[in-house]
């Protein structure tokens, strides 16, 4: 596997990979739809299976600008300084492979809840995972916003087309909502690139005279240097971006439309990847060339990320319809999500970036698996259920799993993430840490009534007495999502040390002085004291379970 | 003035002479054959567009060269648009076809008077002085009068030619009455002398009333609020190709003078006007794209989202920079072939009327006629300016233009109304894909297939790999750019 | 005396100036289109007149000529064909004409206050500025080795008005000059095309309907004659 450390442009393959199967597969006829999961299901599987050795070669030490490793530049549009760059650390690569492990899944999993038009689906679902794996690999600015905007258009489509009722509003929503965001972030990329370059006469702004540039590696090294008032302005413009797309409390509305509606697996790439467009552009962009404004900005989004969080597992637990309660449980889990970025040390971040991965798995396992019995009951109210763990015992305990993985319980991913965030958040401010740990404790309780509702109890509803257990195809897709949460609860030690360097650059560029100030700690004593206080959270949620 | 001046005037005679040749073939006994029309025209544009390359080189580089007493100049700003004008002009033709087979007018003279429109067009990109500058636009303004009302039997093209007749006479007026108080503090027409003229002049308030008034008169053009109440009747009640080139050609031609007038005469004035027209842009983008929201037409959304783009064309204008100079140009071609794409494809919907008009006709129109529903997606992407469309790299010339202007507010605006506009632009793709049942019919002809493909095409390519088109507006640009009082 | 022969000019200007606005006003004022073309007349030849007390006699006569003598019979000509009898009782001003009459007069007064002496770019006061033109020309000049070169130069020369006018209109301004030429071509095209009764290439010969009607008609009286 000499391509992966010989400057072959793996990251472009792996990015266009999906879009050439697209293309190709416009020639097969759309009556053989067999031919049409199947060749789709390749596309997808060699595209994660060229992902994977991404994780192997990857030097986990290299720190400073090194850690972008893989890199690809050519010029695209040279006469406006823009420039076709592609480079992943290890936050990026995290999510990389996440994109297309999910990718895969969705695609794997969408055989037989897709019934009309499947040639157009799998060529959209496609077309999504190159924009989206595009986005996590440009280090330019315009190619990140091309990539950015392109991936909006096919799940517009995956939700209008393939989508539940109210399929046309809620497919608008999500397009307008994000696109309203994602202009005004267009702004602060143009405020920057005049800021690089030749500034903003008119408004006393003078530039650098750099070349102009999109280039982001450079932005982080001269973001420092705008006045504290532009950089508030221009995070104002980045937040609106991202935020939308988190989404943060005020503007979360679109998410529980799009994701019920959603079909199943637009749903599950909806929650496991898009959501993280949003934090990562967080952390890949706002944080790191914007110091002064992160800093102005920090109480206005920590208040918004405890709102977030408890507001999400309220209105969880007032839910009657299961997917909109994982939809809503999102919005919580976004919230710790954003809380731990904020509390700007390492530990918070890394407990932030390992999250997201986490929410990714859990929360996609769980729309999968809500997927499957709405595929056979057409319906997804809880009401409607009860006693399913007699009837489907196998979905029964993947079921149990993935909550209990989302709800953070000790020995699965989840458990680490949020503790770590804590951890960090808690080193800040112990009164974020307090309200985050009462998120806690209501996830754990709408989780575990959902759960309580669905599964136990008689199984007295005779349409449920028909309900076959998952089957071959269904426990593929979801085994690879359980032996995650597994892997990351027991051994959460390679994942940290990927984002350890990513990490700490962060922190240096937002808080310059953080690590005179405080010892550097490790990610592998972060996992120690996790397993330490494991015991005292588990009696809690023991509690609450009761 | 001596051979070589004549030779530059090439393009425009051709286009004069072949539009008179048009006019007396069908007294030569041509009235039968009609369906030769189409290609005498096309012909006479391929001749047109060979003049215009050619007359680069008599030129001999990029410089302005202004001859017949600094009355016209062949430079690389007037062959951009020319040959813009003239790819316009030869789909619109294609556009024409079946409308003339259908309803059977007379062939000759629709494209006679086209090619004079072609030739008021060339006369308004090429003309460096105001006077010029106001017979081609008064040519082609004449020409789309007439075109405007080729519906002789429908009442609603009559009286949209009237409506577009009177209003279009007043905004004349208002126009030369600009032009003349220009000339009065002045003292000349040329651009380039009003240019020193007020570059020696604090202030003036008759003469920034006569931009005031020129600005009026050209806004009326370009469809601008407050002067925009005329396009959503005329765009309806007009023949449909002649509304695909209302709002294409004789648009961008405006946009050329636009751009020509007030980067090389005003820019010392700059403070004085930018805030006007950065008012006029804002009310054209808020009214033009809120208006569009409700239509059900897919006409009059088309004639408001036009207002609306005229808007964000103003910002080009509004910057006065190179970056916005640049703007305007890639910005008129894209919107160009956008829209022309979108004309296409409503030619090829056929229901009570000849064109496809309400949203309801698009219905599952991916079924039927998959490639252009396909297309269609596109271009409205493109209108939206969602990348990697060539409407994003229009946009992006615009608004960069705008912040670096300091016009921090109007890119707000601005952006913020282009993701406004995505929602109705949506509503037909929603019609197209998402909903099912039975839209109108469709014929798609093959010289509808060729515009729809060609527009694509473009947009496309000036998407993926813009380098190319925008090293091609630079070089067409930068000569006047060099005037602009960089503050 | 000599105050009143100065102030000569200025009395016949207010005057005449007064029966072309008054002249005007009645063009659109009047319901009868005959009046309105008389007084359109009265108000081409004041305007003549003015033309005239400028310096600018050819411009004045061409108004008699062309626009007094001309276009105005055409517009007789035009309005007797039409032969309008009745006239239409209703209102001819629209409700808004209050509005257009006070934005009108705002628009006055704006520019009024606007266009005041001194604005204007420096004023020509030497009456031959409208007779004279540049005109280009060689002379030979003999230089020191003896040879002679010709050398262009151009002066300012009075040649009267009729010669400055073509001058301006032939050379300064010959492009939009021409232009203009093919403005009225279309203006023409138009109204013919406007104007006439659209025909389908199969229609061509076939009579217009209302021959048709009085053949019908003739053919019925001479049968109801005959019987």
């Amino acid at each position: 596997m000499g391509f992966y450390d010989s400057g072959f442009p793996i990251l472009s393959v792996i990015t266009y990979l999906p879009l050439a199967g697209a293309l190709l597969m416009l020639f097969i006829n759309k009556e053989n739809t067999g031919a049409i999961k199947t060749f789709a299901t390749i596309v997808a599987a060699v595209d994660f299976v060229l992902s994977v050795p991404l994780w192997f070669y990857f030097d986990r030490k290299a720190a400073g600008l090194a850690m972008f490793q893989f890199r690809e530049t050519a010029s695209w549009i040279p006469s406006l300084g823009v420039k076709y760059s592609f480079g992943i650390d290890g936050i990026a690569l995290l999510l990389i492979l996440l994109t297309t492990m999910m990718g895969l899944i969705a695609v794997y999993s969408s055989y037989t809840a897709i019934d009309h038009r499947q040639k157009e689906y799998y060529i959209l679902l496609l077309l999504l995972q190159t924009g989206m794996i595009g986005v996590f690999c440009a280090l330019d600015f315009f190619l990140f916003y091309v990539f950015w905007e392109v991936m909006l258009v096919p799940m517009y489509f995956l939700i209008g087309i393939w989508g539940g009722q109210r399929r046309l509003y809620a497919a608008i929503k999500f397009f307008l909502y994000t696109l309203a965001g994602s202009v005004v972030m267009l702004l602060s990329i143009l405020a920057l690139y005049f800021f690089n370059s030749s500034g903003i006469p008119f408004l006393n702004i003078k530039g650098l005279g750099n070349a102009p540039s999109f280039d982001v590696l450079q932005f982080h090294q001269i973001g420092h240097l705008i006045s504290p008032q532009l950089q508030f302005w221009i995070f104002l413009g980045f937040f609106l971006g991202f935020a939308i797309k988190v989404p943060m409390f005020p503007f979360h509305t679109w998410l529980p439309d799009a994701h019920v509606e959603a079909p199943t697996a637009g749903s599950v790439i909806l929650a496991a990847v898009l959501l993280k467009m949003g934090t990562y552009g967080f952390v890949r962009f706002a944080l790191p060339i914007l110091p002064d404004g992160t800093r102005q900005l920090m109480i206005p989004i920590v208040t918004l990320s405890i709102i977030g969080i408890i507001y999400g597992a309220l209105v969880s637990l007032v839910q009657k319809d299961m997917k909109k309660l994982v939809a809503y449980s999102s919005v919580s889990h976004l919230g710790f999500v954003m809380l731990g970025m904020f509390a700007l040390n390492p530990m918070g971040l890394r407990g932030s970036v390992l999250q997201m991965i986490n929410h990714g798995i859990s929360t996609g396992a769980l729309f999968l698996l809500v997927g499957i019995v709405y595929e056979q009951r057409h319906t997804r109210l809880i009401s409607e259920y009860g006693g399913l763990a007699k009837q489907m015992p196998m979905y029964a305990t993947l079921f149990l799993i993935a909550a209990l993985s989302s709800m953070g319980l000790p020995a699965l991913n989840g458990f680490i993430g949020e503790f770590t965030i804590l951890l960090g958040v808690a080193n800040a401010n112990i009164w974020w840490a307090v309200f985050a740990a009462v998120g806690i404790v209501l996830g754990a309780a709408y989780l575990l009534w959902l759960y309580q509702r669905v599964f136990w109890g008689p199984l007295d509803n005779p349409a449920n007495k028909v309900l076959k257990d998952v089957n071959k195809r269904e426990l593929l897709t979801l085994l690879p999502l359980v032996a995650c949460m597994i892997w990351i609860g027991i051994a959460p030690a390679p994942f940290f040390e990927m984002i350890e360097q990513p990490v700490d650059y962060i922190v240096q560029k937002v808080d310059p002085g953080y690590f005179k100030r405080q010892p550097v700690t490790y990610p592998s004593e972060a996992a120690e004291r996790a397993a330490a206080v494991s015991s005292a959270l588990a009696a809690i949620q023991a509690e609450v379970h009761r | 003035m001596t051979w070589a001046d004549t030779l530059l005037l090439l393009p425009e005679l051709i286009a004069a002479t072949g539009a008179s040749i048009l006019l007396i073939v069908p007294v030569l006994g041509g009235r039968a054959r009609g369906h030769m029309a189409k290609w005498a025209m096309l012909a006479l544009m391929a001749v047109t567009a060979l003049a215009v390359i050619g007359s680069t080189y008599a030129v001999a580089g990029v410089q302005q060269t202004p001859t017949f007493r600094a009355m016209f100049a062949v430079d690389a700003f007037s062959v951009f648009f020319k040959l813009l004008f003239v790819v316009v002009i030869a789909l619109v033709t294609l556009l024409s076809e079946d409308f003339l087979s259908e309803e059977r007018y007379s062939t000759w003279e629709y494209y006679s008077l086209l090619a004079f429109a072609l030739c008021g067009m060339m006369f308004m990109a090429s003309g460096v002085s105001l006077i010029t500058i106001y017979i081609g636009l008064e040519l082609l303004a004449l020409s789309s009068y007439i075109l405007a009302g080729y519906y002789k039997n429908h009442e609603e093209s009559t009286e949209a030619a009237m409506k577009y007749f009177i209003l279009g006479t007043v905004s004349s007026a208002i126009l030369l009455y600009g032009i003349s108080l220009i000339y009065g503090v002045c003292g000349s027409m040329r651009l380039s002398t009003i240019a020193a003229a007020l570059s020696t002049m604090l202030s003036n308030d008759a003469l920034m009333f006569g931009i005031m008034l020129l600005a009026a008169g050209l806004c009326f053009k370009i469809a601008a609020v407050p002067f925009h109440v005329w396009t959503p009747d005329v765009y309806v009640g007009a023949p449909t190709p002649i509304s695909a080139f209302l709002s294409t050609g004789s648009k961008a031609a405006a946009f050329a003078v636009f751009a020509r007038v007030f980067y090389v005469a005003f820019p010392a004035f700059h403070l004085d006007w930018s805030n006007v027209l950065a008012a006029i842009a804002a009310l054209s983008m808020i009214v033009g794209n809120l208006a569009a929201i409700t239509q059900t037409n897919v006409k009059r959304m088309l004639a408001y989202s036009s207002i609306s783009h005229a808007g964000y064309s103003l910002l080009g204008i509004i910057a006065m920079n190179e970056m916005g100079l640049r703007g305007i140009l890639i910005y008129t071609m894209v919107y160009v072939f956008a829209n022309l794409g979108i004309w296409a494809t409503i030619l090829m919907l056929r229901r009570h009327a000849y064109a496809g008009e309400s949203v309801e006709d698009f219905r599952g129109l991916h079924k039927r006629a998959p490639f252009a529903a396909f297309s269609m997606v596109v271009f409205l992407l493109s209108l939206g300016g969602i990348p990697p469309t060539a409407g994003f790299i229009g946009k992006y010339f615009l608004f960069a233009a705008a912040v670096q202007a300091g016009f921090g507010w109007l890119a707000i605006v601005a952006v913020v109304m282009s993701a406004v506009s995505m929602f109705y632009y949506l509503r037909l793709v929603v019609a197209m894909y998402l909903e099912e049942g039975s839209g109108a019919e469709t014929i798609y002809s093959p010289s509808l297939r060729f515009v729809t493909a060609l527009s694509l095409t473009v947009t496309l390519v000036v998407g993926f790999i813009p380098e190319l088109p925008i090293r091609q507006v630079i070089e067409s640009s930068s000569h006047l750019v060099g005037r602009v009082v960089q503050r | 005396m000599d105050a009143l022969t100065a102030s000569i000019p200025l009395l016949v200007f207010v005057v005449v100036g007064t029966i072309a606005v008054a002249s005007s006003i009645l063009v659109v004022a009047m319901r009868n289109p005959v009046n309105s073309a008389l007084f359109l007349l009265l108000t081409f030849l004041c305007v003549a007149v003015l033309f005239v007390m400028e310096g600018a006699e050819f411009v004045g006569a061409v108004q008699v000529l062309v626009y007094a003598g001309g276009i105005m019979v055409l517009f007789l000509f035009v309005v007797m064909l039409i032969n309008v009898r009745a006239l239409p009782d209703d209102r001819i001003l629209s409700p808004y004409w209050t509005g257009g009459a006070v934005v009108g007069a705002a628009v006055f007064v704006l520019l009024v206050a606007l266009v005041r002496p001194g604005v204007y770019h420096e004023q020509n006061d030497n009456p031959l500025a409208l007779r004279s033109t540049t005109v280009n020309a060689r002379h030979r000049v003999v230089q020191p080795d003896g040879t002679t070169v010709r050398k262009r130069y151009t002066r300012q020369q009075v040649v009267g008005n009729s010669e400055a006018i073509g001058m301006a209109l032939y050379r300064d301004y010959l492009v939009p000059f021409e232009v203009a030429s093919l403005f009225l071509l279309v203006a023409m095209v138009g109204a013919i095309l406007i104007g006439k009764r659209e025909l389908g290439i199969d229609d061509e010969d076939v009579d217009p309907q209302y021959i048709v009607d009085r053949v019908a008609e003739e053919k019925e009286m001479k049968e109801a004659m005959s019987a």
